[in-house]
């Protein structure tokens, strides 16, 4: 018990054992204004036929996460923070410690605030709890839209969000307008979703990623309909450009770049009593150059994006456990006439049960079923010499929290 | 007759029962607060975050009980919710950078002392357990 991931639980465990009430954070003494809060989640995976999401044919515990943060007030409206974050996901994350966020975040008022740092990217509705198994009972969010394996590229950005919330009567609007730039490395799932292409000498793979900008809004509704809340996410990044070896002749370089990649979605979700569900719409959209080594062909220009939904279910059953299902799909707009029909789309029906052991400690099981193979890696560590079209994946996770 | 009063004394003797069984949360604010004007719009923005500072008493100081009756009518009264959402709710706040989730106590009695010797500070509890010590605010 002398690993990262082991001491890092002994602690938590210490930790979980001081904490009382809510159960998101701890006080350092009663009229302390610093505050601290952790998890610790260690999974398992096997699949039957593909290596999906990473290499779990033969199974794999290559999977948790650890987060520890701190949060503390200064004066009347500004509050400091931030959260250091490991994972390992298979091949990817190494259990190395990262700077998940860091933000100073002044609020003027209930309708205007700003914060500024490395900071929650709300690309989407649940962009933000990524990594949080504690708020909700499914151990993979709907991967048509929370790639698990592209976390570099939805977790968080660096730079300025302003933010508030706007009451009328028994509507409220809460809003976020943000920019910023967002740090992906090269030996993220991000750049072996390029790297998987026909394009790149891989191994090594990219020798470049990264980004100009990303910007973007969102919009959450909290309707007069107990319960019922809609929201809206608009972004897009400019100048993604990811280059490295040309796969026919290593020595020269070919590259991508997306000028402008946008990402939008919709969605609603509705609690009533025990049951929560929850819906969302997502469409990118984006334009790409293609850049080969010169004697091979000039610079081409194409047009690209995919589309993808979910409905999820989910209903607590006691104090205790928790039963959730969802069925999500995605699809590429614009599909190749060469390729099979089933690498074009992907469908996953899920059902997971939460089991909560006390305030602190929880298990979850969870099954797949999963049709398609959109966006199935082939590369060196999640190895997909043939695809099937069908396969099922077994996961089970266990989560500690204070 | 004698069957019918039999049912009456015992449909009164649960109804007796059940009320005595039902919370009946009262916020309870610092003294320091009374220049204060708090509605429920208000309340639901103080106990979700968004509202961080009085206008009159620097910071906003929420404390909340762990569990129980009352904590369960209070959030389903001030915010439309029950005690897992608001947990919840607060639990993706805190480790996203977004907020500083409230004090929380186990029993009312440390709640009350907490919320009277903290300038900023508003809590609930059952209004039997309300006293001079703290503010009662009508919402």
């Amino acid at each position: 018990m002398t690993s990262l991931p082991a001491r890092c639980f002994s602690a938590l465990l210490a930790f979980s054992a001081l904490a009382s009430g809510l159960q998101a954070a701890i006080s350092l003494g009663e009229n302390s204004p610093v505050q601290i809060g952790g998890f610790f989640s260690q999974g398992y995976m096997i699949s039957d036929h593909n290596n999906y999401p990473v290499d779990t044919k033969n199974g794999t515990a290559d999977f948790r996460e650890i987060g520890f943060n701190a949060s503390t007030t200064l004066g009347s409206h500004l509050r400091l923070g931030g959260q250091l974050f490991a994972q390992r996901f298979g091949k990817y994350g190494d259990d190395k410690v990262v700077l998940d966020w860091a933000v100073a975040d002044y609020n003027f008022r209930p309708e205007i605030g700003v914060r500024v740092g490395r900071i929650k990217y709300p690309r989407s509705l649940q962009s933000d709890v990524l990594d949080l198994d504690v708020v909700r009972p499914f151990i993979f969010l709907p991967q048509s839209i929370y790639d698990t394996r592209l976390r570099d590229f939805q977790a968080s950005f660096d730079g300025a969000m302003v933010y508030g919330s706007l009451t009328a009567g028994k509507n409220t609007i809460d809003y976020k307008f943000y920019y910023g730039d967002v740090p992906i490395k090269t030996d993220s799932g991000v750049a072996d979703y390029f790297n998987t292409s026909s394009l790149y000498a891989n191994p090594p793979g990219l020798k470049q990623i990264g980004l100009d900008s990303v910007r973007g809004a969102a919009l959450s509704w909290t309707t007069p309909v107990a319960g019922l809340r809609l929201g809206a996410t608009y972004s897009y990044s400019t100048n993604l450009l990811v280059s490295g070896p040309f796969r026919q002749v290593p020595s020269l370089t070919s590259s991508i770049n997306l000028p402008k990649a946008e990402y939008m979605g919709v969605s609603v979700d509705y609690t009533t009593g025990p049951w929560t569900f929850t819906s969302e719409y997502f469409i990118n959209k984006l334009n790409s150059t293609l850049t080969l080594p010169a004697f091979i062909a000039p610079p081409s220009h194409s047009t690209g994006g995919y589309k993808a939904w979910y409905v999820s279910a989910a209903r607590r059953l006691g104090k205790k456990f928790e039963l959730g299902t969802y069925y999500t799909e995605t699809w590429n707009s614009y599909p190749s006439a060469t390729a099979l029909p089933s690498s074009n789309q992907r469908k996953d029906w899920a059902l997971a049960l939460r089991y909560d052991v006390n305030d602190h400690l929880l298990f979850k099981i969870e099954g797949h079923a999963i049709d398609g193979t959109r966006d199935m890696f082939n590369v060196p560590g999640v190895v997909n010499n043939n695809f099937k079209n069908s396969m099922s994946l077994f996961a089970a996770k266990t989560t500690l929290s204070f | 007759m004698k069957h019918s009063f039999l049912k009456t004394a015992f449909l009164a003797g649960l109804a007796f029962a059940v009320s005595s069984l039902v919370a009946a949360p009262a916020l309870v604010v610092n003294k320091g607060l009374d220049k204060e004007k708090i509605d429920a719009a208000m309340v639901k923005a103080v106990f979700l975050g968004k509202k961080v500072s009085w206008e009159s008493a620097g910071r906003v100081t929420v404390a909340v009980l762990k569990t129980g009756p009352v904590a369960d009518a209070f959030y389903k009264a001030a915010l439309d919710q029950d005690a897992s959402g608001f947990n919840n709710y607060w639990r993706r706040l805190a480790m996203t950078g977004g907020g500083i989730a409230p004090k929380s106590f186990e029993t009312e009695a440390d709640l009350k002392k907490f919320v009277s010797e903290t300038p900023g500070a508003i809590g609930y509890l059952d209004e039997a357990q309300a006293d001079a010590s703290v503010l009662v605010v009508k919402f």
